[in-house]
């Protein structure tokens, strides 16, 4: 049976084909669980539901398959949306396509009743029309919830939030974007949507690992006939008898099981016969399923596809994996002090740095990058982006870059307002960055990132690169723990700060580049686990040199910088060897993390 | 090992998921006995949970290692 899963986060689409080239399909059932507008004798508005996603998508996986031997069908296709769901809307599409109807109509009922028994997936709680939660399963704290938003109209919030806070109102406006099917050769750095499980045993076959003849393992002749030759491509199966050998090339598929390859170099060959000179401990054999087991997971949903991640697809045969689309992303820079860096700034202008920062940076993620140039004045402006409308709308993220005049931070809040997104925030208790805007139109979000390359070069990282990770449903950037090389004086200053700093590992007293390729894999996986690392010589340590800046226009750090570490507010300084909490920068060490 | 809360063991517990670092694997009560000393709000949901290890729901005698992804699932209500 062909079988799709999906779980999503946004909403299921009004109407599927029925699925084509399945042979013999006279019936194709579909069933749509809706959101009802009570709960417990309460009206609602919306239920929350959780996953476990994971595991869901194997539990469905495995009912389907148990089930459809019993009601044989052709093919189904589940979807399951979670989070926010409006009343009305559907929590759960089923289709199934079968020769008559009576095995479809038998596998959903079936399958039905099981998904609410195994399938780990919860209603978290029910959104009453007043304010409170209701419902089975909420007694838990009030947790904000907002309901998808229908256009342009986001309400405005007290600004200066915390970085935290401005970190979790990102993510969560930062919805994953429907997945699409992709081929390999395309999908480098996008986000996997669906756990790639091996389709069968890896190897399949017991293959031999060396040039030479394969015998029977409990075979002790000494003189065989040689009855056939395999080569790496041949599939030939046959039972070995004693005395006999196959001449088998490295790779070659045995053509039974139980077989021991003696190497050619310790055999001597007299035409049809062999004689074995020496037998080794090992049996040079890759036996069947040593590798990977059937079923079991290769590549997790939510994996960046890496080229190591794709070369296990090709071998499994996934050609077209679900992943995350290809962002579409609108750039502008505003200011009319900005020339282009080939033009020769005369006084008071300045060249333009952000295009090509946030061009580059955005280098590790698959998107479509335009850029463009907006006039200062506001109407000049609108003018100016009324020609770009279809371009604005189909963007996924739109980055404005303020100028470092005055008055800019409210000509891009206009601005953004103008093109239908709410404000969610307009500063952000942080420095640099504090002008830092965030808005959201339905699922597209906007960032007006403050001008001076400093304060780009820190919101992309803690901001816009959490924004991408929610739209193609990645990982997040994550602060890690590691220790200050030297100390860190600074007046105290009543914001948070994310200090551009370069950061390395130390074992020792030595300091290793995380470029160099001595990079100590065992603590990698420590720091993954959001664990501090042991500060114990031997397993090293992350070890944060400070680099020195004055003001968010400051740009010759960025040559060096390849972590911001966060300094509390009022924080007098820090002593050499304090733990601190940093944010590694992927895009500066080549690659994630 | 990680472990992960689901639903309303997120409330109970305050947290989506811990890091256990256990010296040897554990099995199902030991499991338990770790969990509840670190969340004892665990211990109402224990008759109602079921484990899971590495995407799949536990047999009883599961045993629990270092580098499984262990889940505690309450009663589900998908649908």
């Amino acid at each position: 049976m062909e079988i799709e899963i999906q779980l999503t986060d946004q909403p299921i689409a009004e109407k599927f084909l029925p699925p084509t080239q399945l042979g013999v399909v006279g019936a194709w059932l579909e069933f749509r669980g809706v959101v009802r507008g009570e709960e417990n004798g309460q009206t609602i508005r919306a239920l929350e539901y959780e996953a476990y996603p994971e595991m869901a998508g194997r539990e469905i996986r495995r009912l389907l398959q148990e089930i459809s031997a019993r009601h044989p069908c052709r093919a189904a296709k589940v979807i399951h949306r979670v989070g926010v769901i409006p009343v009305g809307e559907t929590a759960i599409y089923v289709g199934v396509a079968s020769p008559h109807r009576g095995e479809a109509i038998a596998l959903l009922a079936e399958f039905m009743d099981r998904l609410k028994q195994d399938v780990p997936i919860w209603k978290r709680r029910a959104i009453a029309d007043g304010a409170d939660s209701v419902g089975r399963v909420t007694p838990c704290a009030p947790v904000e919830v907002r309901l998808p938003s229908s256009g342009g109209q986001g309400t405005a919030r007290p600004t200066l939030k915390s970085l935290d806070e401005a970190l979790a109102e990102i993510r969560s406006h930062s919805r994953p974007l429907p997945a699409v099917r992709t081929p390999l050769a395309e999908a480098l750095g996008s986000v996997l949507r669906e756990t790639i499980c091996a389709p069968e045993d890896l190897p399949p076959v017991d293959r031999s690992t060396r040039d030479g003849y394969a015998i029977r393992a409990d075979d002790a002749s000494k003189t065989f006939s040689v009855v056939d030759t395999i080569h790496a491509a041949d599939w030939k199966p046959r039972q070995l008898k004693t005395g006999e050998a196959v001449r088998v090339a490295t790779g070659a598929a045995l053509p039974c099981k139980g077989l021991r390859v003696v190497m050619q170099e310790h055999v001597e060959r007299d035409g049809d016969k062999l004689h074995v000179v020496r037998r080794e401990n090992s049996t040079n054999v890759r036996l069947r399923s040593e590798e990977v087991r059937q079923g079991q997971p290769l590549v997790s949903a939510g994996t960046k596809l890496h080229a190591g991640a794709l070369a296990i697809l090709a071998t499994v045969g996934n050609v077209n994996p679900l992943v995350s689309p290809r962002l579409r992303i609108l750039h502008f820079t505003t200011g009319d002090e900005i020339v282009p860096p080939d033009k020769t700034p005369k006084p008071g202008q300045i060249r333009d740095s952000n295009s090509i920062l946030i061009r580059g940076l955005l280098q590790n993620f698959p998107c479509d990058v335009e850029q463009g140039h907006l006039p200062e004045d506001f109407e000049r402006a609108k003018s100016a982006i009324s020609n770009q409308q279809s371009a604005i709308g189909n963007a996924d993220v739109l980055l404005v870059s303020g100028g470092a005049s005055v008055g800019e931070k409210d000509f891009t809040r206009a601005l953004l307002e103008q093109l239908g997104f709410g404000i969610v925030f307009s500063q952000i208790n942080l420095r640099p960055g504090r002008p830092l805007i965030f808005g959201v139109n339905g699922s597209r979000v906007a960032f007006g990132l403050p001008g001076n390359p400093l304060s780009h070069f820190v919101c992309f990282h803690f901001a816009v690169a959490t924004a991408l990770a929610g739209l193609t449903g990645g990982q997040p950037p994550k602060f890690f723990r590691g220790q200050l090389a030297e100390k860190l004086d600074d007046k105290p200053y009543p914001r948070e700060t994310l200090w551009p700093a370069r950061w390395e590992w130390r074992v020792g007293q030595t300091f290793l580049s995380a470029s160099s390729g001595d990079f100590p894999v065992a603590c990698a996986d420590n720091a993954n686990t959001g664990q501090e690392c042991p500060a114990n010589q031997q397993t090293g340590m992350s070890a944060l040199h400070l680099l020195a800046w004055a003001s968010s226009g400051d740009i010759t750090c960025l040559a060096a910088a390849n972590a911001l570490i966060r300094v509390p507010a009022n924080c007098a300084g820090l002593s050499n060897g304090a733990k601190v909490d940093f944010l590694p920068l992927a895009a500066m060490i080549g690659g994630g993390l | 090992m990680r472990v992960l809360f689901f639903a309303q063991l997120k409330d109970a517990t305050g947290c989506n998921a811990v890091d256990l670092a256990a010296a040897s694997p554990l099995n199902t009560p030991q499991l338990w006995t770790e969990l509840v000393q670190r969340f004892p709000a665990l211990a109402a949901h224990r008759p109602n949970v079921r484990l899971a290890r590495n995407w799949e729901y536990a047999a009883p005698d599961a045993i629990f290692a270092d580098n499984d992804e262990v889940a505690l699932l309450p009663p589900v209500s998908g649908g």
